[in-house]
């Protein structure tokens, strides 16, 4: 009986570390790790805002409208600070890239012209747009439409996506700068 | 030369004689009543905003209104200390110095960090709602319709009992504007919600025109973004409107009077451009 026992118990163990074994060289859904990277890499993102914030004063509700554009300028500078080298792919990490252009693409098939031109018409023709750039402050914010937003990853409240031209931009909204852009993701609108 | 002041001076006075005089404002139907005013799209700092305040202020008069709701696009350009003076602290001093609290939604042409611009009352927040007596008014930003704010926005709607339900946000869900037009991604997301929790009244700006709506679904939808800006002619025939009006710059002044919402709209004039009055929704949820 013990030496039953016994070889229950290799027998056991050779299953699970043959099992742990198959798990360690499982194939990765490629959609799904894309997805890790991506939230992996906003949140890399979001530890550089929160240290930017602890090195500018608190904002609260203000009657001083100066209060609020100083500190945003402030965040903004204390964040390009920390990321010197920013360049595009660094936050819409690579490997995620296909499957964002997808979504835009696919949602911006079924609208029509008329519904994609008033998408990007508030907007100056060529506006120029660079990672680690403040966004222009005279300039209004396209409307991000709500319908393409439920289709994309969440993102925490310190981001937003946003399109411009024919880019879509991730947006530091507290400190107004461009964090990321993949370019030409949006089609053509046909005349 | 002494000529030519008398003229400039007689040509002001009677400029202000055929502004007071062509004011339509109507008095309040009821002491008792929540009054408001609203205005969209003001933010420009131009002499259309200020002859629209003016109005404001001086139907003030006739009209006690206890606040003011603002539809988006509060401040147009640049957001530097001497524009939000130029575009909203001047033009609304009057009122401002009554201590007529102004209650902000965030338009496209706005920094969202206009939430912590204490005299908008939005408490920090892109998306707020605030309570006068029996009225819950919920402030959305439709800028960005994320799905936290419809979590919240599902919430805040699901836990209100109040009588009157009311949304306010910048983009028209329905809209006869050429420039602009119907917002119908934001209508699928939102229009659910406000039908399954009794919103009665929703207000937009974004198109620079005044439209009243023919009720949807049971609900009466204005589009008011003409307090400062104009686009003159942009009304188009969409059978959607029961009143619109886009030769002049516009604002209006509402009163909740038990079930009963009366509304009148002003011109840069003042001339009473339309009114009418919303009996208030009651579905599951509302007193």
């Amino acid at each position: 009986m013990r030496i039953l026992c016994a070889a229950c118990l290799v027998t056991l163990s050779a299953v699970l570390i043959s099992a742990d074994h198959r798990q360690g060289q499982q194939p990765v859904n490629p959609a799904g790790a894309a997805a890790l990277e991506f939230h992996n890499r906003v949140q890399a993102y979001l530890a550089i805002h929160h240290a930017a914030e602890g090195k500018v004063p608190n904002l609260g509700n203000t009657s001083d409208p100066a209060k609020i554009s100083e500190r945003e300028a402030a965040l903004g500078l204390a964040i390009q600070a920390l990321r010197p080298g920013a360049k595009a792919g660094d936050v819409f990490a690579p490997e995620e890239q296909p499957y964002l252009i997808k979504i835009v693409r696919d949602d911006f098939a079924k609208r029509s012209a008329k519904a994609r031109k008033a998408l990007i018409q508030e907007l100056p023709k060529n506006l120029k747009v660079d990672v680690n750039m403040v966004y222009p402050t005279s300039l209004p914010l396209e409307t991000f439409p709500g319908r393409l937003l439920r289709l994309l990853p969440d993102l925490p409240p310190e981001l937003e996506y946003r399109i411009v031209g024919h880019h879509l931009l991730l947006r530091d909204v507290k400190a107004n700068l461009i964090v990321d852009i993949i370019r030409d993701v949006v089609p053509t609108i046909p005349s | 030369m002494r000529f030519r002041s008398f003229h400039i001076a007689a040509l002001v006075i009677a400029i202000t004689v055929v502004s007071y005089a062509a004011s339509d404002v109507r008095p309040p139907a009821s002491k008792d009543s929540v009054r408001f005013a609203v205005i969209g799209d003001s933010g420009t700092g131009d002499r259309a905003e200020y002859e629209v305040a003016r109005q404001l202020s001086d139907s003030a008069q006739v009209f006690p209104f206890e606040f003011v709701i603002m539809l988006g696009d509060n401040i147009y350009g640049s957001e530097r200390p001497q524009d939000f003076q130029k575009k909203f602290e001047l033009p609304y001093k009057t009122l401002l110095d009554l201590n007529i609290p102004f209650y902000a939604a965030l338009g496209n042409h706005d920094d969202p960090n206009q939430r912590y611009y204490k005299p908008f009352n939005m408490g920090g927040q892109r998306f707020y709602s605030f309570q006068r007596t029996d009225t819950r008014f919920f402030v959305l930003d439709s800028n960005y319709m994320d799905k936290d704010q419809q979590a919240w926005l599902e919430k805040e709607l699901s836990n209100s009992t109040s009588k009157w339900k009311i949304a306010y946000f910048h983009h028209p869900l329905y809209s006869s504007g050429a420039t602009h037009g119907s917002e119908v991604d934001l209508r699928t997301i939102v229009e659910p919600l406000f039908i399954k929790y009794g919103v009665s009244v929703v207000f937009a700006g974004h198109e620079h025109f005044y439209e009243r709506i023919k009720p949807q679904k049971g609900i009466a939808y204005f589009t008011s973004g003409g307090a400062a800006k104009l686009r003159d002619g942009d009304l188009q025939n969409t059978g959607l409107t029961a009143k619109g009006f886009d030769t002049e710059q516009s604002f209006m002044l509402v009163e909740l009077d038990g079930d009963v919402m009366h509304f009148q709209t002003l011109s840069r004039r003042g001339a009473r451009v339309d009114a009418g009055d919303v009996h208030r929704v009651i579905r599951e949820g509302t007193q």
